[in-house]
C-alpha cells in the first residue's frame, strides 16, 4: 500500500499554489478521500486512477500529444473537505474534469457546490449513495459505481437466502449508510423479512452498547450494519460481540476492509459477516485485461472500486479525446458517446486503439474493468455485486452473487 | 432484575467508563485555560499523540498498554513542553486570541504529523474482543473496563494529593484564581506553566489510552473528544480541575443514558442524536450559569 506515499503527494498538492495549465498538459482532479475513515480503501482506488493516466501517457497521450496530469486533493470523506477539495481543482488547477470524491457525503456536496455550477463534469468512482441519481446536474454528474438502490436489494436478499428473517438494522447517518440503509429496509420487508428495529447512530463514538442493547430487543437474528468501519463499523460489531448481543452482521461495502479482521480476529467473524460489495464479472475479457495489468502495479485488483476508479479516468480521458479539445462545457456530451454502444469496443489499457479510432472519426464503446460502463439517462450505471465472508485462513474470501 | 442489569450493564457502566475519560481530558483543558487563559484546541492532538507514543512503544516491548503508559505520558509531556517553548511562549503577553489561534494551528500540524508518521490506517492496541466477566449471573464487567474506571481513579487521586498537599499545586491555584495576586506573592510563573502542561499532558496521554484500549487507535480519535470535554470543562465551571472531572463523569453519563427507553421500548433520544447533548449541555450551562455547575465554588 503507498499510503505513506500518498499522503506526501496530496500534502504537496494541497501546498502548491502554482496555478494554470502548463503547456503540453491537461489537468483533470482527482479527489478522494485521502484521509479519513474509509482511507485504507482509497488508496487502491487512487492507483487505479494514476495507472489508467499512465496508459493515456505512454501510449500517445492527449490530443496532441499533451500529458494527463491527474491533481490529487484530498475530500477527507466529509462534505465539507469535499467542497474545499473541489474548489482547490476547479478553480486553482483549473481542471477540465474530475474523478471523485470517493464518500457520497463528499461527493454530493462537491458536485452541488463546486463542480456543476462550474459546469465541470464529474465521474464519480465509489459514490454509491441514491440520492445522486436525482441531482439537478445539467448532465455533469456520471458515476461508474452502481447506485445503491441496486446493492441494498442485493444484500436484502442475500440476506433473506442465508435464513434471516427478523433482522435488527442500524446506520450512520450520512448519505451513503442512510440511503442504502432505506434501499435495505424496503427490500428486505418486501420479501417477507421483518426488521425488528431500525435506529441512526452518531459516528465516531466511543461505545455503541447502549444503542446495541436497544436494538438487541426483540429477537433479531442478526444485526443489518450500515457504517463505515473506521467510524463506527468496527466499534459495533466489538461492541455487539463483546456482550453478546449480536452475533451475525449484515454490511454493506463500506464496512469491506481487512482492517475489521485485523481488529475483531478472523475467528470470532467466521461465518458470521457477510459483506456486499460492487464488483466486476471476473470471467470477463475486459476485467481480466484490467487484472492483469493493475496486479503488475503491486495492488490487488479485488480491491473494492480500483476498477472503477481506472474507468472513471479511462472514460474521461476518452471523452477529452473524443471532444477534440480540452474544454469544459464539451466532455459531457463526448462522454456518454465513447461509454455508450453503438462503437467499436475498446478495453482497458487500448488507449492507442482508442485514439486512432477517433482519429478516423469512428464512434467508439469503452467497455471496462467494471462492466459495460453504459450511463442511463441520469448518468448511473447498472450493478453487479460481490458478497464477502471470512475464509479458513482470515482473509476476505470474494464470490460473485447471481 | 433484568432490566436493571441491562441498564447497569450497557447504560451506565459505559457511562462510566466514557465519563472517566473525558474526564481526564477535560482536567487538562480546565488547567490550560484556568493558567494560562486560553482554549486549547491542541489538546485532542496531545491526547491522539500520547495514544500513537504507546502503540509505538507496544511494537517494540512485549508490555501491556498500562505498563507502558508512564513512558508514553513522559514522552508527550516532552513533545508538548517543547511545543509550548517555541509557539507558545512567544505568545505569552499577547492577546488570548493569538493564542486560541496558535492552538489551532498546532491541532492541524500535530495530526498532519502524526498522519505523516504512523499513515491513517486503523490500529488496534489490543486486537480481537474481550468477552466480560459475568458476575451474580447478570452483570457483565469486562477486564478492560474495570482497569480503565480503577486507572482513572488512581489518576484523580494523583491530581488531588498535587493541587491540595504541594506547593506547587496550591501556587497553580492561587494562579487560576487571580494571576496578579499570585505573581505579587513572589510565585514563579513559567514554573507554573510547565506544571500545567505536564499535568494536562499526562492526563490527556492517560485518557487517550483508556479510549484506544477501549475501542481503537486512528488519527482523528483525540480530536473528536473534544466538544465533549469542553462541554465538560465548562460544565465544571472553567479553572475548576475538580468540577472538570464531575463535569467529564456527568456528560459521559448523560450522553449514554440519553438513549436509555425511560419512558416505554423506544430510546427517550435516538441515539444519532448522542453527539449533540454534550453540545446541548454546553450551550445551556453558557446561557444559565456559566460559572459552572458549582457557582465556582469548587475549585
Amino acid at each position: 500500500m503507498n499510503k505513506l506515499l500518498a499522503l506526501p503527494v496530496a500534502a504537496t498538492a494541497a501546498l502548491s499554489l502554482s496555478a494554470g495549465v502548463f503547456a503540453g498538459e491537461i489537468n483533470v482532479g482527482s479527489v478522494a478521500g485521502v484521509t479519513g475513515p474509509i482511507a485504507e480503501l482509497v488508496a487502491p482506488i487512487v492507483a487505479g486512477r494514476n495507472l489508467a493516466a499512465e496508459h493515456v501517457n505512454d501510449q500517445g497521450g492527449l490530443l496532441g500529444g499533451d500529458s494527463l496530469n491527474m491533481i490529487l486533493a484530498d475530500s477527507a470523506c466529509d462534505p465539507k473537505a469535499g467542497v474545499d477539495a473541489g474548489g482547490k481543482v476547479v478553480n486553482v488547477e483549473q481542471v477540465v474534469a474530475v474523478v471523485g470524491a470517493s464518500c457520497s457525503g463528499a461527493t454530493n456536496g462537491m458536485v452541488q457546490s463546486v463542480t456543476i455550477p462550474a459546469g465541470v463534469v464529474n465521474v464519480s468512482d465509489s459514490a454509491t449513495a441514491p440520492s445522486i441519481t436525482d441531482l439537478e446536474d445539467n448532465d455533469l454528474v456520471f458515476r461508474v459505481a452502481p447506485s445503491d438502490a441496486y446493492q441494498g436489494a442485493a444484500l436484502a436478499k442475500l440476506a433473506y437466502d442465508s435464513g434471516s428473517r427478523n433482522l435488527a438494522m442500524t446506520y450512520s447517518n450520512d448519505d451513503y449508510n442512510a440511503g442504502i440503509a432505506q434501499v435495505f429496509e424496503q427490500s428486505f420487508t418486501e420479501m417477507g423479512g421483518t426488521i425488528t428495529a431500525n435506529q441512526a447512530h452518531e459516528p465516531n463514538k466511543a461505545s455503541y452498547r447502549s444503542e446495541l442493547s436497544t436494538l438487541a430487543n426483540g429477537e433479531p437474528d442478526g444485526l443489518a450494519l450500515f457504517a463505515y468501519y473506521g467510524s463506527s463499523g468496527i466499534a459495533i460489531i466489538r461492541n455487539s460481540l463483546e456482550n453478546a448481543l449480536f452475533d451475525k452482521f449484515f454490511a454493506a461495502d463500506g464496512m469491506f476492509d481487512v482492517s475489521v479482521i485485523e481488529q475483531i480476529g478472523a475467528d470470532n467473524l467466521k461465518g458470521n459477516i457477510q459483506i456486499t460489495q460492487s464488483a466486476s464479472d471476473y470471467n470477463d475479457v475486459s476485467y481480466q485485461t484490467w487484472a492483469e495489468l493493475y496486479k503488475a502495479t503491486g495492488n490487488d485488483p479485488k480491491a473494492p472500486y480500483a476498477a472503477h476508479g481506472y474507468d472513471a479516468t479511462f472514460l474521461i480521458a476518452l471523452a477529452i479525446e473524443k471532444a477534440g479539445a480540452a474544454d469544459r462545457s464539451k466532455i459531457a456530451a463526448a462522454l456518454r458517446e465513447v461509454a455508450n454502444a453503438p462503437g467499436e469496443i475498446v478495453r482497458p489499457g487500448e488507449w492507442e486503439k482508442a485514439k486512432a479510432l477517433i482519429a478516423e472519426g469512428k464512434d467508439i464503446n469503452y467497455e471496462g474493468a467494471t462492466g459495460n460502463v453504459d450511463f442511463d439517462g441520469n448518468g448511473d450505471v447498472a450493478g453487479i455485486y460481490g458478497v464477502n465472508t471470512v475464509a479458513d485462513d482470515g482473509t476476505w474470501a470474494n464470490e460473485l452473487i447471481k | 432484575m433484568i432490566a436493571l442489569m441491562e441498564f447497569i450493564n450497557f447504560y451506565l457502566i459505559p457511562g462510566v467508563v466514557l465519563g472517566s475519560i473525558y474526564a481526564l481530558g477535560a482536567v487538562g483543558i480546565t488547567l490550560t485555560f484556568g493558567i494560562l487563559r486560553f482554549a486549547n484546541f491542541a489538546h485532542g492532538e496531545t491526547m491522539t499523540l500520547g495514544v500513537y507514543f504507546t502503540w509505538t512503544l507496544m511494537q517494540i516491548t512485549p508490555f501491556h498498554p498500562l505498563v507502558i503508559l508512564p513512558a508514553s505520558m513522559l514522552l508527550t509531556v516532552i513533545v508538548v513542553l517543547g511545543i509550548d517553548r517555541v509557539f507558545y511562549k512567544p505568545f505569552r503577553a499577547s492577546p488570548t486570541i493569538m493564542v486560541v489561534m496558535a492552538s489551532f494551528g498546532i491541532m492541524l500540524m500535530v495530526r498532519s504529523i502524526i498522519q505523516f508518521i504512523w499513515g491513517v490506517q486503523l490500529k488496534g492496541l489490543v486486537p480481537g474482543i474481550q468477552r466480560p466477566m459475568l458476575l451474580f449471573d447478570s452483570l457483565r464487567i469486562s477486564p478492560k473496563h474495570m482497569v480503565i474506571i480503577a486507572s482513572a481513579v488512581v489518576l484523580v487521586l494523583a491530581i488531588h494529593l498535587l493541587l491540595s498537599r504541594t506547593k506547587i499545586g496550591k501556587a497553580m491555584r492561587a494562579m487560576s484564581d487571580s494571576p496578579e495576586l499570585a505573581r505579587l506573592t513572589g510565585i514563579g510563573t513559567e514554573k507554573i506553566v510547565m506544571t500545567t502542561w505536564v499535568v494536562g499532558a499526562s492526563l490527556a496521554c492517560a485518557a487517550g489510552v483508556f479510549l484506544a484500549y477501549d475501542t481503537h487507535v486512528e488519527t482523528m480519535m483525540g480530536f473528536k473528544l473534544l466538544l465533549p470535554m469542553f462541554a465538560a470543562a465548562i460544565l465544571g465551571g472553567v479553572g475548576k480541575p475538580y468540577g472538570a472531572i464531575a463535569g467529564g463523569l456527568i456528560i459521559g453519563l448523560v450522553e449514554e443514558l440519553s438513549s436509555y427507553p425511560w419512558i416505554g421500548t423506544e430510546p427517550l433520544l435516538n441515539p444519532g442524536y448522542k453527539a449533540g447533548v454534550a453540545f446541548a449541555i454546553m450551550v445551556l450551562m453558557l446561557l444559565w450559569r456559566p460559572s459552572g455547575l458549582f457557582r465556582g465554588r469548587v475549585f
